[in-house]
């Protein structure tokens, strides 16, 4: 088209074919939007869906059992009526058909642009579900799972997600951003139809039973209620509050809100999300910390030891250094008393020689007062000579005259006249006849000697 | 260490505790030697938790292992439900 536009010129049509054209296909858009707006205005009524409030629109779907209407409402008229819509909603519209052909840029689409609107009441599937999220919670299915304990660092992870879904590929993304390279088991499931419920509610006990994971993520992308209304089926939300692995789900957008969103230990917003809380560890950082650990653990043991053994030293050096440190306080000590002691002997020989000085002056001066008394001390002596001589002569002649008596009586001078004296063996002297008699034998001392005599009885009668 | 650790978290906290223990100079010779060795098997278990995550991702579908442990074989990755903390 392009270039037959630059040729200013309209291609060639199908060979063959007897249908009109080929028209450029603005052009045609166009028609086609003059056309659907030119057909009757009407009211139609079902369940809003997928609703989104913008700056200048509101869009949303119109959905009932047997089919759907995508539909806007510009926001003038939305905000002139003054009602909140939401989800779930049964409103009845007034409007018809429009069509916006596009451009080069932008892509075409359909409405039912509605002018007019009324709330009918709350939508059924909504209700429904609300209905069956009360019961769930009063029956506490809601704990169970946020009971679990679920590990920061999985060594398996099971999945659960459409086979050719972006879910896939965002989980894949989370997991890779987390540095984790572990068992992933995949459980493929349809995530839509009405098959979905029983295959995801199999999988998830599967998963549980045989596939030896520690935590399960189930991941769908965003849809209407209606293609999220498997995750709130609940069989499978029973099944989710009572399986032992922890479940991580992420279904639809941020605003949609399912069941197994509430019955899960986690709930996120997206995929990828959801592969980041499965594993909460960052691993190439945990690797780095466990290194960083087993560093300041050596370099805390080794300061230990190596502290105490400083420590050990110094006090296995303390004794020499004490006894060093006494020694020399005490060499000290001897020089302090060796200096005192010189200091002590010349001040004492000071003394001393003063002393000496003062008695040589006294004996000086007792010396001469001793000269001037000899003369009376002379005379008095002599006196005390002559008094002394008178009476050793006396006493001398006295001393002669005893000694001649004495000798008179000694019985030796006897002995030497010729006398003889009996004495006992034992030298005692026999003076008596009687006491002779008593004796055998007697001993008679003479001046020259001394000879044994034997006493004779017999000259005692005669 | 007399039991392993209950979950990788758990193991990581004990060797904070253990390191601030260590970092405080309060503990005597004999507890700093039992808990450097406590420590050092506790950062093993974690590099051995790690290296499990880290050897290279290893993608399986839970419909090839249903239909192998339907026909007897075992399933891969050992048969110890629970191996990891």
């Amino acid at each position: 088209m392009d270039e037959a536009n630059q040729a200013g010129a309209r291609p060639a049509g199908i060979e063959g074919s007897q249908l009109k054209g080929p028209f450029p296909v603005g052009e045609y858009a166009a028609a086609l939007r003059t056309r659907l707006r030119e057909m009757a205005r009407i009211q139609v009524f079902g369940e809003v869906s997928n609703l989104g409030v913008r700056a200048k629109a509101v869009y949303f779907e119109l959905r009932d059992q047997t089919g759907a209407l995508p539909c806007s409402m510009w926001r003038t008229d939305y905000d002139r009526i003054g009602v909140e819509l939401e989800n779930g909603a049964q409103v009845v519209l007034a409007g018809g058909c429009d069509y916006y052909p596009g451009s080069a840029t932008s892509s075409p689409s359909f409405t039912f642009r509605a002018s007019g609107l009324r709330v009918a009441g709350e939508g059924e599937l909504l209700a429904q579900i609300e209905r069956l999220r009360r019961k769930l919670h009063a029956e506490g299915l809601f704990d169970p799972q946020k009971d679990l304990h679920r590990p920061a660092l999985p060594r398996a992870i099971g999945v659960v997600t459409g086979e050719r879904g972006k879910a896939r590929d965002d989980v894949l993304a989370g997991l890779g951003r987390r540095g984790w390279a572990g068992r992933l088991v995949w459980a493929f499931a349809p995530v839509q139809d009405r098959r979905a419920a029983p295959l995801i509610t199999r999988a998830l006990q599967d998963l549980a039973a045989v596939g030896h994971v520690d935590a399960i993520v189930v991941a769908r992308g965003g849809g209407s209620v209606m293609d999220l209304m498997a995750f709130s089926d609940e069989t499978l939300c029973r099944t989710v509050a009572m399986l032992p692995v922890p479940v991580i789900a992420s279904v639809g957008h941020h605003t949609d809100r399912t069941l197994i969103d509430d019955v899960a230990s986690v709930s996120c917003s997206t995929p990828t999300h959801a592969a980041e809380s499965a594993v909460r560890l960052h691993c190439g950082d945990a690797r780095r910390a466990a290194a960083a650990a087993a560093g300041r653990l050596e370099r805390g043991g080794r300061r230990a030891v190596v502290e105490r053994a400083r420590r050990l030293t110094a006090l296995s050096r303390a004794p020499a250094e004490h006894v060093s440190s006494e020694r020399m306080r005490m060499h000290q000590r001897v020089r302090e008393m060796r200096a005192a002691g010189a200091r002590r002997e010349a001040d004492e020989a000071s003394v001393t020689r003063r002393r000496l000085l003062v008695l040589r002056r006294q004996s000086e001066r007792l010396a001469a007062a001793s000269s001037r008394e000899d003369g009376v001390a002379g005379k008095q002596a002599r006196e005390l000579s002559r008094a002394a001589g008178s009476i050793l002569t006396g006493r001398r002649r006295d001393l002669e005259r005893l000694s001649l008596a004495l000798a008179a009586h000694d019985p030796e001078r006897t002995l030497e006249r010729g006398y003889a004296l009996v004495e006992r063996r034992d030298g005692e002297p026999v003076t008596s006849a009687a006491a002779a008699r008593e004796e055998s034998v007697v001993s008679l001392r003479f001046a020259d000697g001394r000879v044994g005599a034997r006493i004779d009885q017999e000259e005692e009668t005669s | 260490m007399t039991d392993e650790p209950r979950s990788y978290e758990q193991a990581a906290g004990r060797i904070e505790e253990i390191i601030k223990r260590l970092d405080s100079g309060e503990a005597g010779l004999r507890e700093t030697l039992d808990l450097v060795r406590e420590g050092r098997e506790l950062v093993e278990w974690c590099a051995g938790e790690l290296e499990a995550v880290g050897a290279g991702l290893e993608e399986l579908r839970l419909d090839e292992l249903v239909a192998r442990l339907e026909r007897g074989g075992a399933a891969p990755g050992g048969a110890e439900p629970g191996s990891g903390p």
